[in-house]
C-alpha cells in the first residue's frame, strides 16, 4: 500500500537514492582525507596535551587546561568559521608586519578545515589519552627508570604501547565522530561528500533522496571503520597461552645446565671468603 | 667500594631517614631489617633516585653522586650503576620475559639486538627462566615473574643490586624459588642490598646485617652478631616479637 502510493505519486524516488551513490562516492576520498589528517593532528596534539597534564609541567599545564576548556566550550562549526576567516587574516597581518609574501587568496579552505577539526579533536583526545596513560601501573614506569631509561624512552617503549590498548576504543569512537563531523567542512568552502550532496539536491530539489544516499554511505563507512578497529584491538591482545620454549627440546643440555650447576653449588655451599652463618 | 653519606629523607614532618652513613665492600650482601615504617624501602629508593632525599650523597667506585641535587644526566648515570628488584616485580606487561630483559640492553646500553638477545638469554638461564623466554608476564606465576625481574636487573651489570622486599608479594609456596635464585646470585659475588622480612633467609644469605629503626642504623654487624647478640633494646624487642609470633598460639 505504502509502496504503491510512493511509486505512483513520485513522492519518493527510490531509484535516485541508488543512482546518486556513484556521484557522491567520488567525494568520499576527500571526506576520508579530511578525517584522517584531522585525526593525525588530533592524536599528536592530544598526546602532547596529555603528557603536559600528566607530568604537571608548570605554565604549560595551565595553558593546556585553558586550551582544552576553550575548544570543548565552543561549537565545532564556530571553530571552523574562525579558522576560515582567521587564518587568512593572520597571514595578511604577517604580510603587513613582517613583510612576508603569503598568497592569501590561494590559501586552501581544505587546510583551514583540517586545522580546525584537528585541534578540535585534540582537546577530546587529550582527555582519552591522559586517562589511558594514567591507567599504566606506576610500578612499570619506576622499573623503566630503574633500568636507566629516560622518560621519553619509557613513554615510547613501555607506557604508550600499554596505554594504546586502553585508549583505542575511545579514540576509535572519536574518529567515527570525526568522519561524520567532516560534513561541516563546507563552512570552509570544501566540497566533500555532504557538500556535493547539497549541490546534487539543488539541481533537482530531490534533497530527501540525496540525504538518504548520504546516510547510507556514512553508515557503511562507519561499519567498515568499526571492523578495522575490532581487528586492531584483536591484534593488540596478548596471546592467551604460549607453549613452553621449543628450544628446551632442541637443546636439552643447555636448558638443564643451570639446575645441574646450581645443585652442585648448593650441595657444596661453602664460600670461604664469605662465611654465611648457617 | 660504595659509600653512602648523610642520607636524610623526610615526608612532610615525618623523618624517615635520619642521616644514614654506610660503607659497602664489593661483593657484600647487606641485609636490611627492622620494624615497618623505618625507612628500609625508602633507603633503597633514595639510592636509585626513585625518591629524592633532602640530603645525602653516594660514591660508587670513586664517582660521587649527590642524591639530593641531580640533573637528568646525573640521575641516569647513577641509575645505570644500580639495579632494582621490586616487591611487585613490575615487569613490562606487554613484553615477553626475554624482551623484558633485553629492553635496558637495547634502549639504554644501545647494544645491537643480537648481542642483547644473547646476553638476555644468558641471564634468563641464570635464574632458570630460559624455557619461559617467549611468555608474557601474565602467563607467569609471581615467583617466575620475580625471577625474570632479577634477570632484568642483572642484565644491566649493576655495581649495586637493590632488592626491595623481593618475596613479600608472593604466595608462600613461591617464596622458595625466588630465595634460591637470590642466594645463587649472592654466591656469585654481586654486591647487594636486600630488604626482607624473611629473617632466616637474611641470616643465611647476607654477610652483613643492618637493623634500621627511626631512620637510623641501630645495629650493624655479621648476621650472628645482630641476630644472636643484639646490643640495642629496640632490636632485642623486635626479635622477641618475631619469636613470639612463631610460637604456637597455645600449649596444653
Amino acid at each position: 500500500m505504502m509502496m504503491q502510493i510512493l511509486s505512483e505519486t513520485n513522492l519518493f524516488d527510490f531509484g535516485l537514492v541508488g543512482r546518486q551513490l556513484p556521484e557522491l562516492l567520488k567525494y568520499l576520498p576527500i571526506t576520508l582525507e579530511l578525517a584522517l589528517l584531522s585525526m593525525l593532528i588530533g592524536l599528536a596534539v592530544g598526546l602532547l596535551l596529555a603528557v603536559i597534564r600528566m607530568k604537571r609541567i608548570p605554565v604549560l599545564r595551565q595553558i593546556a587546561a585553558f586550551y582544552i576548556s576553550i575548544i570543548r566550550g565552543t561549537p565545532a562549526i564556530v571553530q571552523l568559521y574562525i579558522a576560515y576567516f582567521g587564518i587568512p587574516m593572520l597571514l595578511k597581518y604577517m604580510n603587513l608586519h613582517f613583510g612576508t609574501d603569503f598568497d592569501i587568496s590561494a590559501f586552501p579552505g581544505f587546510a583551514c578545515a583540517v586545522f580546525a577539526m584537528g585541534f578540535n579533536e585534540s582537546a577530546y583526545n587529550a582527555e582519552t589519552i591522559r586517562a589511558a596513560l594514567s591507567s599504566v601501573d606506576r610500578g612499570q614506569i619506576e622499573a623503566a627508570s630503574a633500568v636507566g631509561m629516560t622518560y621519553p624512552q619509557a613513554l615510547r617503549r613501555i607506557i604508550l604501547p600499554e596505554a594504546m590498548t586502553v585508549a583505542l576504543p575511545g579514540l576509535g569512537n572519536s574518529f567515527i565522530g570525526l568522519i561524520k563531523g567532516t560534513s561541516l567542512a563546507f563552512t570552509c568552502a570544501v566540497v566533500e561528500m555532504t557538500a556535493q550532496g547539497k549541490i546534487l539536491g539543488g539541481r533537482n530539489y530531490r534533497y530527501f533522496e540525496v540525504y538518504v544516499s548520504l546516510a547510507i554511505i556514512y553508515w557503511a563507512v562507519t561499519i567498515i571503520v568499526e571492523r578495522i578497529l575490532k581487528f586492531i584491538e584483536k591484534r593488540l591482545e596478548l596471546p592467551e597461552q604460549i607453549d613452553k620454549k621449543a628450544a628446551a627440546a632442541e637443546e636439552p643440555e643447555k636448558a638443564r645446565t643451570f639446575t645441574k650447576e646450581a645443585k652442585v653449588r648448593y650441595d657444596t655451599n661453602k664460600k670461604p671468603e664469605k662465611a654465611f652463618s648457617q | 667500594m660504595i659509600q653512602i653519606r648523610n642520607l636524610k629523607k623526610r615526608f612532610r614532618n615525618n623523618t624517615v631517614l635520619d642521616g644514614i652513613d654506610l660503607d659497602i665492600n664489593e661483593g657484600d650482601v647487606v641485609g636490611i631489617i627492622g620494624p615497618s615504617g623505618t625507612g628500609k624501602s625508602t633507603l633503597l629508593r633514595c639510592i636509585d633516585l626513585l625518591e629524592t632525599p633532602e640530603e645525602g650523597e653516594i660514591t660508587i667506585d670513586g664517582a660521587v653522586y649527590s642524591l639530593a641535587e641531580h640533573d637528568r644526566r646525573q640521575t641516569l648515570a647513577l641509575r645505570r650503576q644500580t639495579g632494582m628488584v621490586f616487591q611487585r616485580f613490575n615487569l613490562f606487561e606487554r613484553k615477553t620475559a626475554l624482551e623484558n630483559v633485553m629492553e635496558g640492553l637495547v634502549t639504554v646500553q644501545k647494544k645491537p639486538k643480537e648481542e642483547a638477545r644473547m646476553l638476555a638469554e644468558g641471564e634468563l638461564k641464570r635464574v632458570g627462566m630460559y624455557d619461559w623466554s617467549e611468555h608474557y608476564p601474565k602467563h607467569l606465576s609471581g615467583g617466575q615473574q620475580q625471577r625474570v625481574a632479577i634477570a632484568r636487573a642483572l642484565a644491566m651489570k649493576p655495581k649495586l643490586l637493590l632488592l626491595d622486599e623481593p618475596t613479600s608479594a608472593l604466595d608462600p609456596e613461591l617464596v622458595g624459588e625466588v630465595l634460591e635464585t637470590i642466594r645463587d646470585i649472592a654466591s656469585q659475588g654481586f654486591t647487594m642490598m636486600l630488604v626482607s622480612h624473611e629473617m632466616n633467609f637474611v641470616r643465611k644469605v647476607a654477610n652483613r646485617v643492618i637493623f634500621l629503626d627511626g631512620g637510623k642504623i641501630v645495629e650493624d654487624g655479621t648476621p650472628r652478631e645482630v641476630f644472636d647478640r643484639p646490643k640495642s633494646q629496640r632490636a632485642k624487642d623486635f626479635f622477641a616479637k618475631m619469636h613470639l609470633l612463631k610460637q604456637p598460639e597455645y600449649t596444653i
